[in-house]
């Protein structure tokens, strides 16, 4: 077992490989503030990747309700069941176990094994609200109201140590040192389906008509070409954005993603504390259950939410936001200036220029030459 | 039902041997652990399977013990097959191996979460010193034949579909079998189905056994077949199979007439959700003489 570096966590992590960062690190955040589960971000995956013999059932990329959704049935709840309660410290460091060092001697990582009727029913959960007391005056009685529930958007996670990669017995899964995408090798895979058991988000899945399993492959066509995945490009919401991580101590201020996850703290891992050092982000939900969050993003969502709270204010964070949505093409690079947010590739041409703030024109109710009633209807 | 057939016919010798009949009816000897397998010549036709042909009944049986794979994890936590008893023929061209073990439950996979039974033997693909039992080593092959239920029900009722896996499933359509698409083509629909469109073995239909060469843990490949054949039958608890495969095989494995080599075994319990290295095994090689 090797120790390798998670900065997630704050601390050395065991891993069954030695440590080796690629080059570039595929990442996706995602605002969950912004997310309707409109599931276009699904149905792009899905008409791209998953529509083939014995990919029925599968969604590389899902948008579930939190927390009583889930795609396959409990992931969550039933892998952290299994690593049981653990714990941060004040600093932020992790001081309980990993997936891969709780396991017991005879696996390669701790996990639950869905079974083929976890995977059958993807809406279980939809729009089910949480919170406690409905005793008197119904769930809007209170403000701030106590019901609560938010929409998670997810894709594999393409993790600097992936449990998946860590588990093939094969070596059938490598991480490409390019760009840092996971990927299942199609010639290799036998169909063990020890990804499937070790991926505690449950994003490697088995197709039972080419018996070998399959995994989001992080678009990685487009990628190369320098453009988001189709997730990213067809969210409605623009709600996401796809770049290239580094770790913190080579953080760019000007990389949107490095800026939102690194300077200003405001993208958050999801449960980081299962080790694997996990590459998509989330903006935290303002209004969600505090508890939960914390569970799920780990100590530091507090700050991200105050954060975001106080957006406002900033002006870069708001150009970037803006920047968000606006290009199909992998942004490397921003700047707000004199109130426009642009964003540039890796070889600094220009992608995309926004205002932070759209122009307000205001008109009078009533134009006189024409003589008509205006209004906003489109 | 589970009682196993050697201790049957024992128990049936003894109450002939009690009315005074024993000498009509040859004891038949329990099995053995078997320390070297013999390999008979028999006059038979060994090119197809039979775990009931008639020359089974004089090959000498030997019972080697199995325990789970303690060497790499992911691995049983106990020992799910602890035997199998083996016996051996060949007809000069061909050897047949009968083996059977104790399964409670027959699982042929197919569906997500399920695993195939299964079944390998391991030869050292070269002569010399014996490789590592375990896969071997680099530089030192091994040659593994690899029965799996799963494969046998390919090769009976062709490779399932997904409607015969589930066959309450419903779909709009596949695009790519859509015929008045631009992408309803036959190569399309094989170009987005990825096991398929890199001609893993895995996504096409299987005779019933893989060969496969291997040079130490994560390396094992299946190669192209020599011809070997494998029949399997369960029944009560019991899994009786037959693999058939060629004497000499140029570039793999050899048993020649007369000469000598080694085997082991492997077992997979695909009920109880065994599959790759989650397997029980013999912990050495055990010795092979060819008549």
């Amino acid at each position: 077992m090797s120790k390798v570096k998670n900065w997630h966590l704050k601390r050395e992590v065991e891993y069954p490989y030695d440590g080796s960062r690629p080059s570039r690190q595929w990442a996706i955040i995602f605002d969950l503030n912004k997310c309707i589960a409109c599931q276009t971000c699904t149905l792009a995956c899905k008409t791209t990747w998953t529509s083939g013999k014995g990919q029925e059932y599968m969604f590389w990329n899902n948008v579930e309700t939190k927390p009583w959704g889930g795609f396959p049935l409990g992931w969550d709840m039933r892998v952290l069941e299994k690593l049981g309660r653990q714990e941060w410290n004040q600093q932020g460091e992790y001081l309980g176990k990993t997936l891969i060092e709780a396991a017991p001697a005879h696996e390669r990582v701790l996990h639950f094994a869905p079974t083929d009727e976890d995977w059958m029913y993807p809406n279980v959960g939809e729009d089910d609200c949480a919170g406690a007391k409905m005793e008197g005056g119904g769930h809007m009685a209170t403000m701030p109201h106590d019901k609560w529930f938010f929409y998670l958007p997810r894709t594999c996670a393409h993790c600097t140590y992936p449990a998946c990669l860590a588990a093939c017995p094969r070596k059938a899964i490598y991480k490409r040192p390019e760009d840092g995408i996971v990927l299942i090798d199609q010639t290799r895979c036998k169909g063990y389906g020890e990804c499937v058991r070790a991926c505690p988000y449950k994003k490697s899945m088995y197709n039972p008509h080419t018996r070998t399993s399959e995994k989001c492959v992080g678009c990685y066509p487009a990628v190369e070409e320098g453009v988001q995945p189709q997730c990213v490009v067809n969210c409605i919401g623009k709600i996401r954005v796809m770049g290239f991580v580094s770790p913190p101590e080579k953080a760019r201020d000007d990389n949107p993603v490095d800026f939102l996850i690194h300077k200003l703290g405001l993208a958050l891992p999801y449960y980081p504390q299962l080790g694997l050092e996990p590459n998509i982000y989330y903006i935290p939900p303002i209004h969600a259950d505090r508890e939960y969050l914390r569970q799920m993003f780990g100590p530091k969502v507090d700050a991200a939410i105050e954060r975001y709270k106080k957006l406002p204010d900033d002006a870069v964070a708001q150009g970037l936001l803006c920047l968000i949505g606006s290009t199909d093409r992998i942004m490397h690079r921003f700047e707000v200036n004199k109130g426009m947010a642009v964003g540039f590739d890796d070889k600094g041409a220009e992608l995309v220029r926004v205002p932070v703030v759209e122009p307000v024109i205001e008109r009078a109710a009533y134009d006189d030459k024409l003589g008509a009633i205006r209004n906003n209807t489109p | 039902m589970n009682t196993p057939t050697w201790a049957l016919s024992a128990a049936f010798t003894f109450s002939l041997a009690a009315f005074g009949c024993s000498k009509s009816a040859p004891p038949v000897a329990k099995p053995t652990p078997l320390t070297t397998l013999e390999i008979k010549k028999v006059s038979a036709d060994l090119s197809k399977p039979d775990p009931a042909a008639s020359y089974w009944k004089d090959a000498p049986e030997g019972l080697v013990t199995l325990l789970a794979q303690p060497m790499i994890a992911p691995r049983p936590e106990t020992t799910t097959t602890d035997s199998v008893i083996v016996q051996a023929v060949h007809d000069g061209t061909r050897a047949a191996f009968r083996l059977r073990w104790k399964d409670t439950e027959k699982s042929e996979a197919g569906r997500l979460g399920e695993f195939s039974d299964g079944l390998a033997l391991e030869f050292p693909l070269r002569d010399g010193p014996p490789p590592p039992v375990m896969m071997g080593a680099k530089d030192m092959p091994v040659h593994l034949f690899h029965w799996r239920a799963q494969y046998q029900r390919d090769k009976e009722q062709g490779k399932p579909s997904i409607k015969d896996l589930y066959p309450n499933q419903s779909i709009d359509m596949y695009p790519h079998e859509y015929k008045e698409a631009p992408v309803g083509s036959p190569s399309a629909a094989e170009k987005f189905s990825p096991g398929v469109a890199e001609g893993n073995p895995q996504s096409y239909a299987k005779t019933g056994v893989d060969e496969i060469v291997a040079e130490g843990f994560s390396t094992s490949s299946v190669q192209e077949g020599h011809g070997s054949l494998a029949q399997g039958a369960w029944a009560n608890g019991e899994w009786t199979l037959v693999i058939v495969r060629p004497l000499v095989i140029d570039g793999g494995s050899t048993l020649k007439p007369g000469g000598t080599s080694n085997i082991a075994f492997a077992v997979w319990q695909g009920g109880k959700g065994e599959v790759g290295s989650r397997k029980c095994l013999t912990m050495q090689w055990t010795p092979v003489k060819v008549q």
